[in-house]
């Protein structure tokens, strides 16, 4: 979601990170933005447990066992199991390495085409910004789940294809994000200077703009990262999404978790509750973030 | 103005022109027709029968004609027939369409309700505790999917009550307190939802306005902190908040989509989803133009809104 | 209609104090009422029963139309003597099983005013069978492999039809009184059906709202004096299973969607709201395997045998239907059907002793065949992406993995299903089956005979073909259970479609719903002019 841009231009301003040392930046974060902090935390361990899920599986998480249906959580199953018999500990932990693949490659796909579509028609200007920004107009047009729905019956269910469905959407917002701050550097100094020396147009782009526009990159990817978690739950339980036998967390959900959900509420709770945990994390850490790298684009 | 306006509708035309032809060729993409589906609920396939109901339903067209005769159906209002049921596809929308306005209306006033008291009290407590509570409450509300949220109240509510809301429309003319009922939750669970975003950029309005020098000016003439707030920084941050609903607009409708089938809503995007999976076009075309030219005013409406509102803007390059 | 429970609740406590007051009183049916029904998902093809093969058409399209004749709707358990006259006041066997003659009901009155004659029969079923001199089409024929062997149907004057066949199968009569054999007005076109009904059943419809709900009020020309018993009826279309259980138990729908509750549901209903009256029956619907014959590996018959001793069967009702499921060869068992291999002989076929010793057995075919632990067999299951298919296909694997066949889930599209599945492209499928009638002659020409667009396995035995129309052929009952026995047993042991089990269904109603019989068969039980409310 990208600032207005209206008739008039709201510049955003490419912040680069200075270095006093990447450990006092970290600490210093941590200090002044202990919410973000705590999002970022909550990140990592989602990261470790997706890295690390088939050493942390206390099953196998597709093994079916006919005679431990429905356990409750405990000792011998930590989260329960469910209809078939299935851990569902092992099952989130597994989930996580879906839901984290799908939500970071679409994320970074959706902002890089985006970013690079940004760059491209912010530096280029006059008609291909013209065209561009038509394009992207028709993109973000369509609420992005409908558009993922559509995308994904399309492409039919698989992890390529669900990933690709869930960037598409968010190519037009990263396109506006990028290309606003490129148009306020393109007219800085430095750049000047640049063509002025005659460096050729691509090179200007990438070499002197591209850093520059880092910051905003970093802070779209963290803000897209919870949103594209949700539409893969979302897609998942609307039988769209990942495809059995991957446990995805959104289809741990579909019918049988309702079905099952008052003699075994655990089935709806523990997959619910990661997901939310998961964009939760990145939601905290994307605000943080944002405040820090771009003040600009506070809020929106 | 004028000029701004016609500039903005014909871009808007443009816009929507395109999105017809991205709909339009997705749809096709899409693998199996509405055919497979009707031989899918018979139990076999027969290749003599499937063609002929290809032909029936025209089909067998080459796709462009397909699209022209689709472009020609909207320019002249009609919208086509459903596939599925064999009537006029907007026979089939337009009941469901005040469903729909209804509940997103619903849904943004109780996100506003909720987000725009958070953000304040939030951005006058803020880094106190009380500000990280309710950043935190926010933002979990952003952070759970719909369907789940949805999904919790209603087996919650039937696991401890016995009771859930009426799984059939009841219309407001028929018994009102039961629409209302009707609409709450779903309105709620979607509006704490959209809330967020509300709450997190009336906050940041509200901490920038309390930074201006006329804030500080009126809290040395001796006005209350309470006063001031809510006369002054309130009345600067109102811009923003505007901004922002424009673009929550089109994130709720997608937000609309798993509550409405949660709670058995017949809206709009309930209905969209099964004419997605059932491969009617002509309802999913014409459902999803629709929702376009909402979105596409909506944002039109909040930008003159904008003008209105902050007279420094001025309309044009 | 009541909307909340407490508005229930004041209602089933006035029946029971009105009951206290009056006891003789809770017996004697009660005219007038209303029931609001679950529906599952909303009509795909209108109320054209003749062009689907889905309950979710049949159920809610059931109280419209009438057959000509029909299983009881106060008995369970369906077979040849419980079929009673609907529209056919009478009938009967001429020429030695060849000649089927109906003697139809003259004071039946269409929807729309129009009189009911055997124009109207001949022309539902020369359209159903394709004819070729039939007045119009159906867009689709799902059924039409039941009148194969229908010479000609012939309408000698208006209250008399005859079904001339080619050779003799008393099995027609069980199908035509299907659910899914209806009369359709012959003055109406087919496509007439998929838009609204005009039927000379008990209800006719009132509104049908696109996804939401048809509201059907009680017919007063009904044929039957005195029926239906209800005023009027709602068919609540609710798509997201968890929220339509919780409608029913809510008290929002006062009868459950026919093979809906499984075992689960029904308890924990039953804990919620004790006073629900829970039946469970059979649905004459199966979990099957099929395997395509005509792609290796599993033409080879070790192959394909190894596969059914190698799934528990018990372990699979467990798991997959916590209990609610029965082991049965093609045909369902007793007390669900009447023509099932029997327990003992079925414990004889492959997949039905000790898991262990099955597995063994399962491990040296195999070997047999040149499949050892060193050397896997590797396959792509397929299976519709429903959860209920998914959840077998889950199971499936697991069970395969333990003899060595390693095998992937492919979940296909449900709408490409059938296609894939008709086509051949694939190995190995988890499959669900359900049969509109439990009559061996629907079932074996369906699924079994050679080139049946429905025999996804290819499976094609001159000597069960031979078998299959002897059986058919076969006027006395008991030689002809003898008969359909042997074909099942054969089946097995070709592993022509393993079968795994026969589904179970907890057909769930409030108290008040009174006469509203579930059948071992979810296809044949919708009529409704029976049930009444003691509300």
């Amino acid at each position: 979601m990208a600032t207005r841009p209206l008739g008039v231009e709201v510049p955003g301003i490419g912040v680069v990170l200075r270095r006093p040392g990447a450990w006092t930046t970290l600490t210093r974060f941590c200090r002044k933005k202990p919410l973000g902090a705590a999002g970022g935390l909550i990140m990592l361990l989602m990261f470790l447990t997706a890295l690390l899920a088939d050493q942390l599986q206390t099953y196998d998480p597709i093994a079916t066992d006919a005679a431990h249906t429905l356990a409750p959580p405990g000792g011998e199953h930590w989260l329960g199991s469910d209809h078939l018999g299935r851990d569902i500990y092992s099952r989130i932990v597994h989930g996580a390495r879906v839901s984290l693949i799908v939500g970071i490659a679409s994320a970074l796909l959706g902002s890089l085409l985006g970013g690079v579509i940004g760059l491209l028609s912010g530096y280029a200007g006059g008609k291909t910004d013209l065209i561009a920004q038509r394009v992207m107009d028709i993109l973000q047009g369509l609420p992005l789940l409908v558009l993922a729905l559509v995308l994904s019956a399309s492409l039919g269910p698989s992890i390529q294809n669900v990933v690709i469905a869930i960037s598409i959407p968010i190519i037009p917002r990263a396109a506006r994000v990028i290309r606003a701050s490129v148009l306020s550097i393109r007219e800085m100094q430095y750049v000047e200077a640049a063509r002025a020396v005659g460096l050729r147009h691509l090179r200007i782009a990438f070499r002197h703009i591209l850093p520059n526009t880092i910051g905003p990159f970093i802070v779209l990817c963290t803000a897209q990262l919870g949103s594209a978690i949700l539409v893969e739950a979302a897609l998942s339980f609307l039988g769209l999404g990942v495809p059995e036998p991957y446990p995805s967390w959104g289809r741990m959900l579909s019918v049988s978790a309702a079905e099952y959900a008052q003699k075994a509420p655990w089935l709806v709770m523990f997959p619910g509750l990661a997901i939310s945990l998961a964009v939760f994390g990145s939601n905290l850490l994307g605000d943080a973030l944002r405040d820090t790298l771009d003040p600009r684009l506070r809020g929106a | 103005m004028k000029a701004y306006v016609a500039q903005r509708l014909g871009i808007a035309i443009l816009t929507l022109f395109g999105m017809s032809l991205v709909i339009f060729a997705l749809l096709r993409l899409a693998p199996g027709d509405i055919v497979d589906i009707l031989f899918a609920a018979a139990g076999y396939v027969d290749p003599q029968a499937r063609a002929e109901i290809m032909r029936e339903l025209g089909l067998d067209q080459p796709f462009w004609v397909q699209y022209v005769e689709w472009m020609r159906q909207i320019l002249t209002g009609d919208m086509g027939k459903s596939y599925r049921y064999d009537l006029p596809a907007w026979e089939i929308i337009g009941p469901l369409v005040p469903v729909t306005l209804e509940l997103a209306a619903l849904s943004l006033i109780v996100s506003v309700a909720l987000g725009v008291p958070l953000g304040v009290i939030s951005a006058v407590r803020q880094d106190t505790g009380l500000d990280y509570v309710l950043r935190v409450f926010s933002l979990a509300g952003l952070s759970m999917p719909s369907f789940w949220l949805g999904m919790v109240i209603i087996l919650g509510l039937v696991a401890w009550l016995g009771w859930i809301p009426p799984m059939t429309y009841v219309s407001p003319r028929e018994n009102l307190g039961l629409h209302l009922i009707q609409f709450a939750l779903p309105a709620l669970a979607v509006g704490y939802r959209s809330s967020a975003l509300i709450m997190r950029i009336t906050r940041s309005s509200v901490l920038e306005v309390m930074r201006e020098d006329y804030i500080r000016t009126a809290r040395a003439k001796g006005q209350s902190g309470g006063v001031v707030i809510w006369r002054h920084a309130l009345k600067n941050a109102v811009l923003p908040v505007v901004t922002v609903i424009g673009i929550e607009f089109a994130f709720l409708i997608g937000g609309l989509v798993v509550t409405e089938t949660v709670f058995n809503l017949p809206g709009v995007a309930r209905f969209l989803v099964e004419a997605i999976l059932w491969r009617d076009y002509p309802v999913v075309q014409n459902l999803v133009m629709f929702i376009a030219v909402i979105v596409i005013l909506s944002n039109l409406v909040v930008d003159m809104l904008y003008g209105v509102l902050d007279p420094r803007v001025r309309y044009g390059n | 209609m009541a909307r909340f429970r407490y508005t229930v609740a004041a209602f089933v406590l006035a029946a029971v104090v009105g009951a206290g007051v009056m006891p003789a009183a809770a017996q004697t049916p009660k005219q007038g009422g209303h029931l609001n029904v679950m529906l599952r998902e909303d009509l795909a093809q209108g109320f054209s029963i003749h062009e689907t093969s889905t309950i979710s058409t049949v159920w809610p399209s059931m109280p419209c139309l009438s057959n000509l004749v029909i299983f009881d709707p106060l008995k369970r358990v369906e077979s040849a003597d419980t079929i009673i006259g609907e529209l056919a006041e009478k009938w009967s066997w001429q020429d030695n099983y060849k000649n089927l003659v109906f003697f139809l009901r003259k004071d039946v009155k269409w929807h729309d005013g129009k009189p009911f004659s055997s124009k109207d029969v001949k022309s539902t079923f020369d359209m159903v069978r394709a004819a070729p001199d039939a007045p119009a089409k159906l867009r689709l024929s799902p059924r039409k492999d039941w009148y194969a062997n229908v010479e000609a149907i012939e309408a000698p004057d208006p209250h008399t039809v005859v079904f001339r066949l080619k050779r003799p199968q008393p099995g027609l009569l069980a199908m035509l009184a299907s659910g899914y054999s209806p009369v359709y007005a012959a003055h109406l076109t087919p496509a007439a059906y998929r838009a609204a009904c005009i039927g000379t059943g008990p209800f006719k419809v009132k509104e049908w709202r696109k996804g939401e709900f048809i509201d059907y009020v009680k017919n007063p020309d009904y044929f039957i004096k005195g029926r239906p018993y209800l005023d009027s009826l709602r068919y609540v279309v609710i798509k997201e299973r968890g929220t339509r259980v919780a409608a029913l138990q809510a008290g929002q729908l006062d009868v459950s969607f026919p093979g809906e509750i499984s075992k689960t549901s029904a308890e924990q209903l039953k804990a919620a709201v004790p006073q629900l009256v829970i039946t469970p029956v059979g649905t004459n619907v199966n979990d099957n395997i099929i395997m395509n014959m005509k792609k290796p590996p599993f033409d080879n018959p070790k192959i394909r045998l190894a596969v059914s001793y190698a799934i528990d069967r018990k372990g699979l009702i467990q798991a997959v239907h916590q209990g609610g499921g029965v082991p049965g060869a093609s045909l369902p068992p007793k007390p669900y059907g009447v023509w099932g291999i029997l327990e003992k002989d079925l414990a004889a076929l492959p997949g039905y002793g000790k898991p262990e010793d099955m597995k063994a057995r399962a491990r040296k075919l195999l070997a047999e065949a040149g499949v050892t632990p060193q050397n896997p067999l590797r396959v792509e299951m397929a299976t519709r992406a429903i959860a209920i298919y998914v959840d077998m296909a889950s199971f499936v694997i697991n069970e395969l993995k333990q003899v060595g066949i390693e095998s992937t889930l492919k979940q296909i599209e449900t709408a490409q299903w059938h296609a894939t599945m008709t086509r051949g492209e694939y190995q190995i499928g988890a499959n669900l089956t359900g049969i509109g009638v439990d009559e061996p002659d629907a079932n074996f020409y369906e699924n079994y005979a050679c080139g049946s667009p429905r025999n996804y396995s290819f499976y094609c035995s001159e000597q069960v073909a031979k078998m299959v129309d002897e059986q058919s052929q076969e006027l006395d009952p008991k030689k002809r259970q003898q008969m359909v026995w042997a074909i099942q047993k054969k089946l097995e042991e070709d592993a022509a479609r393993p079968m795994l089990d026969w589904r179970l269904d907890y057909f769930t109603v409030w108290p008040h719903v009174k006469n509203m019989v579930p059948h071992h068969n979810i296809y044949n039980f919708g009529r409704m002019q029976e049930v009444w409310s003691a509300k």
